[in-house]
């Protein structure tokens, strides 16, 4: 093992993933948000680009097309990339698979996100990892898994949550499907694989042997409504979408004083409900047949939204939600961005960390959530900017001499500047 | 193959959604997951189905059966002083204690990490919660929708003009413990490589704020609130939602993918078409392009659009219902449903857990019974015998 890069290291408590090497060949998002949770744990991601495939969250910028090498500056790569390190190696060259490989061999894990059929094409398959590092742990992530006669299809997040059924139980009540605003199957898919990751090395630590380790994005997201698998063989119903309301709870959202301000509130038993009346200052309600007990408010569901909707008008989304907390009912305000970055609760936490970094300056970022007692993790590293750690990975780890590293950026191997026409 | 996680044992405190779907999970992998159950009652989604016929039977709620597979279940009262001396002497023969209890509730039934690590160093203790353990919200009630609220995801789902959209089914109970089953098994990792233990905790609103895509960093980062409205069902032509003959179809197609697109439409003309040669004119024209593509989905079944884009390796994808799941031939040919037979709800197609490990055990079992390994877990780990199982039944404490 080289020495570990000067000054970026955490202080004292030793981080759970320290000494776990990970090459990570994974871009966008899915990828990348899995390998963040290993690096914020103190993992040494090495995360893997070239001038002709570099990570497109870097062209996703929204500053202009002049600003000075901006490929380092976009928040959606630089939140999702933090606590790694960052290399070129042109894996479609035969010297970029031979260093790559000797990366593998003194490596814990492998991480990829590609189509199907690209690890093979690069020769870079479970096998040739093998070969080169037999405890190797690799981690496959590719939209509908490796095999079954529609793996050759290409899919992003929000495809993800039409093919596994979310799409389908998502929307307005008999409006049709709607998707998330986000590319929900990606953090999803990231998450499971970090966390699979962490079991194969709790096997290998047992028995000596690494694996193989696929999350299809397809896959891992269809538990997330395995109750709708398991009723639909009970009664042969789809599921239909319930909006904001519940199975069994009364709530909904309610827009406040502020036009598009709005709070969540939710209430279950009786005295949920009773305490929610008290809160709207209409203690007469538990007594109105329509609102009796659990059937009948759900049968009045509608008529209860009015009423509590024309109390959430003279309110801030604020002072709704603590009131009823403060009565023990459900609730929280909706927030928006904005509104979340400045959230008391979540600063109160120390949610947000200020980063500095060279080309994009200081702003603050969500910290780890995995929230360790005794090994808090933290932004240690500022996220990477492209080829920032080349000398480091190329000299320092892989032993190669200056004219070596200089002949591997005169091949075209290594780089400094990504190809900008790539994600034009 | 072993397991990847033999050997690891978990005690379940654990009811709901979030919690129990986390150490379901650790169970699917071969954790020993021991989950406490109150006596008489149980998990709450015992009660919460669907049930077969809509009958409401405790053994056959579907979010009961789906979220506590592989597991074994006891019943203990943690609440009276004989249970709670059993559940900490279950606890000292655990890797880890997984909890959903807010605060005032850790408080008040006394499951404190260091309660647990008096008795045992290394002990793991995971708390899944809305809000975490600190904070001025962290005693706050919480539901599925307050977490999908106050994490910032909800403001941003639904249509502009009404009012914002939980997404299907508890996603942000789900996302919570699927956070929380890494955090365990990262804190578990360090105990065996340190000999010490540590409190791992997940807070969901933080789960939901830190998924927010470029949404959230791209406001961090600039001050702009430009992508922090709710944008409907089509972030932009070619992320959205398009009716077909029979139901759905979504695309989802990047600057890249945009040759393979037209391939697809079978409108090449439009590789030519002055509205739509770079993606700065796409963006502009975004109205012409989405009509062009609603043009074209709704003349098709999900089927045809769907086997169309794969040979043209087009980012366009059917809206499956489960229904379609449980038929997919792809699915059928990785063997992703599984069939488990429960000696009251039946045999039923189970999905496969998430990630695929060749040392994932091949045979899960169904959800326990109310108590079902009482006399087992009891007498496996604490030594009781029948006779003592008998006296702590008859007091109501199992």
């Amino acid at each position: 093992m080289s020495e570990p890069l000067s000054g970026l290291r955490p202080p004292v408590s030793r981080l759970p993933l320290e000494g776990i090497r990970i090459l990570d060949l994974t871009m966008v998002w899915a990828g990348p948000s899995g390998t963040r949770l290993l690096a914020d744990m103190g993992a040494e991601v090495i995360k893997i680009e070239s001038a002709r495939s570099w990570d497109m969250l870097r062209s996703l910028h929204f500053l202009g097309g002049k600003t000075e090498r901006w490929w380092n500056k976009a928040a959606y790569f630089n939140h999702n990339n933090r606590n790694k390190y960052a290399c070129t190696l042109d894996l479609q060259t035969e010297r970029g698979r031979e260093l790559a490989l000797r990366l593998v061999a003194m490596s814990d894990m492998v991480f990829e996100n590609y189509r199907a059929d690209v690890i093979g094409k690069l020769r870079m398959d479970y096998d040739e990892l093998r070969a080169a590092n037999p405890g190797i742990i690799l981690v496959s992530m590719p939209s509908h898994g490796k095999s079954g006669p529609e793996s050759h299809h290409v899919a992003y997040g929000t495809n993800v949550e039409q093919l596994s059924g979310l799409a389908s139980i998502t929307g307005y009540p008999g409006m049709g499907p709607h998707k998330s605003p986000i590319a929900y199957g990606d953090p999803n898919a990231g998450a499971i694989a970090a966390a699979a990751a962490l079991a194969a090395l709790l096997h290998r630590a047992q028995t000596g042997e690494g694996q193989h380790v696929e999350v299809a994005q397809w896959e891992a997201m269809i538990g997330n409504i395995g109750e709708y698998i398991l009723g639909y063989q009970f009664d042969g119903a789809l599921g239909e979408s319930l909006g904001n309301r519940h199975i069994s709870r009364v709530q909904g959202v309610y827009e406040c004083a502020t036009p598009d301000e709005w709070v969540a509130v939710s209430a279950g038993s009786d005295a949920e409900f009773a305490a929610l009346c008290g809160v709207i200052g209409r203690p007469d309600l538990p007594g109105d047949p329509r609102f009796a007990d659990v059937v009948s408010r759900h049968h009045h569901q509608d008529a209860l939204d009015e009423i509590i909707g024309a109390w959430a008008r003279t309110r801030s989304q604020d002072d709704a939600a603590r009131a009823m907390q403060a009565a023990g009912v459900s609730a929280a305000p909706v927030l928006k961005i904005p509104r979340l970055m400045q959230d008391e609760h979540l600063r109160a936490r120390g949610f947000w960390e200020s980063v500095t970094h060279a080309d994009a300056g200081t702003w603050d970022m969500e910290g780890p959530v995995w929230r360790m007692s005794r090994t808090p993790a933290h932004v240690r590293i500022p996220p990477p900017m492209y080829g920032e750690h080349n000398t480091w990975v190329l000299h320092d780890l892989l032993g190669l001499t200056d004219a070596d590293i200089a002949a591997l950026e005169e091949q075209g191997v290594t780089s400094r500047e990504p190809n900008q026409g790539v994600h034009a | 193959m072993t397991a990847p996680l033999h050997g690891i044992r978990i005690l379940d405190l654990t009811s709901g959604v979030g919690g129990p779907w986390c150490t379901k999970l650790l169970a699917d992998y071969g954790a020993d997951v021991i989950k406490v159950e109150r006596p008489g009652v149980g998990d709450e989604s015992r009660g919460h189905g669907r049930f077969p016929g809509g009958v409401p039977h405790r053994e056959k709620s579907a979010l009961f059966l789906w979220l506590n597979t592989s597991k074994r279940g006891i019943t203990l009262d943690i609440e009276t002083a004989t249970g709670r001396a059993l559940m900490l002497r279950l606890a000292a023969t655990c890797d880890a204690v997984v909890h959903d209890s807010r605060p005032s509730e850790v408080a008040r039934l006394g499951l404190s990490h260091d309660v647990f690590a008096a008795r045992n160093p290394r002990i793991v203790t995971t708390s899944i919660t809305a809000f975490g353990q600190s904070g001025p919200y962290a005693d706050w009630r919480a539901t599925n929708i307050t977490s999908y609220a106050a994490g910032g995801q909800h403001y941003l789902t639904g249509d502009a003009d009404r009012e914002p959209l939980q997404n299907g089914g508890y996603q942000a109970e789900y996302q919570a413990g699927t956070w929380s089953f890494g955090a365990t098994l990262a804190a578990i990792w360090n105990a065996r490589e340190t000999g010490a233990g540590q409190q791992a905790e997940v807070a969901g609103m933080e789960v939901q704020a830190a998924i927010l895509e470029i949404y959230l960093p791209d406001f961090a980062y600039r001050k702009s609130e430009v992508l922090t409205t709710r944008r409907g069902n089509f972030s932009s032509a070619v992320v959205g939602i398009y009716p077909a003959i029979d139901g759905h179809v979504g695309v989802h197609a990047m600057p890249k993918n945009w040759p393979q697109l037209i391939d697809a439409l079978d409108a090449q003309w439009m590789a030519a078409d002055e509205r739509f040669v770079d993606n700065r004119a796409r963006l502009r024209n975004d109205d012409d392009l989405s009509a062009q593509l609603y043009i074209w989905s709704a003349g098709l079944t999900k089927q045809q659009a769907y086997e169309r884009a794969g040979r043209f390796r087009a980012p366009i994808m059917p809206v499956n219902t489960v229904a379609d799941l449980l038929e997919s031939e792809h699915l059928q040919t990785r063997d992703f449903f599984r069939e488990i037979e429960h000696p009251v709800a039946g045999t039923m197609r189970y999905p496969h857990p998430p990630a695929r490990m060749p040392s994932t055990p091949p045979e899960p079992r169904p959800a326990p019974l109310l108590g079902q390994h009482n006399a087992e877990v009891y007498g496996e780990l604490l030594d009781l015998a029948p006779r003592d199982l008998a006296l702590l039944s008859s007091a109501g404490g199992i």
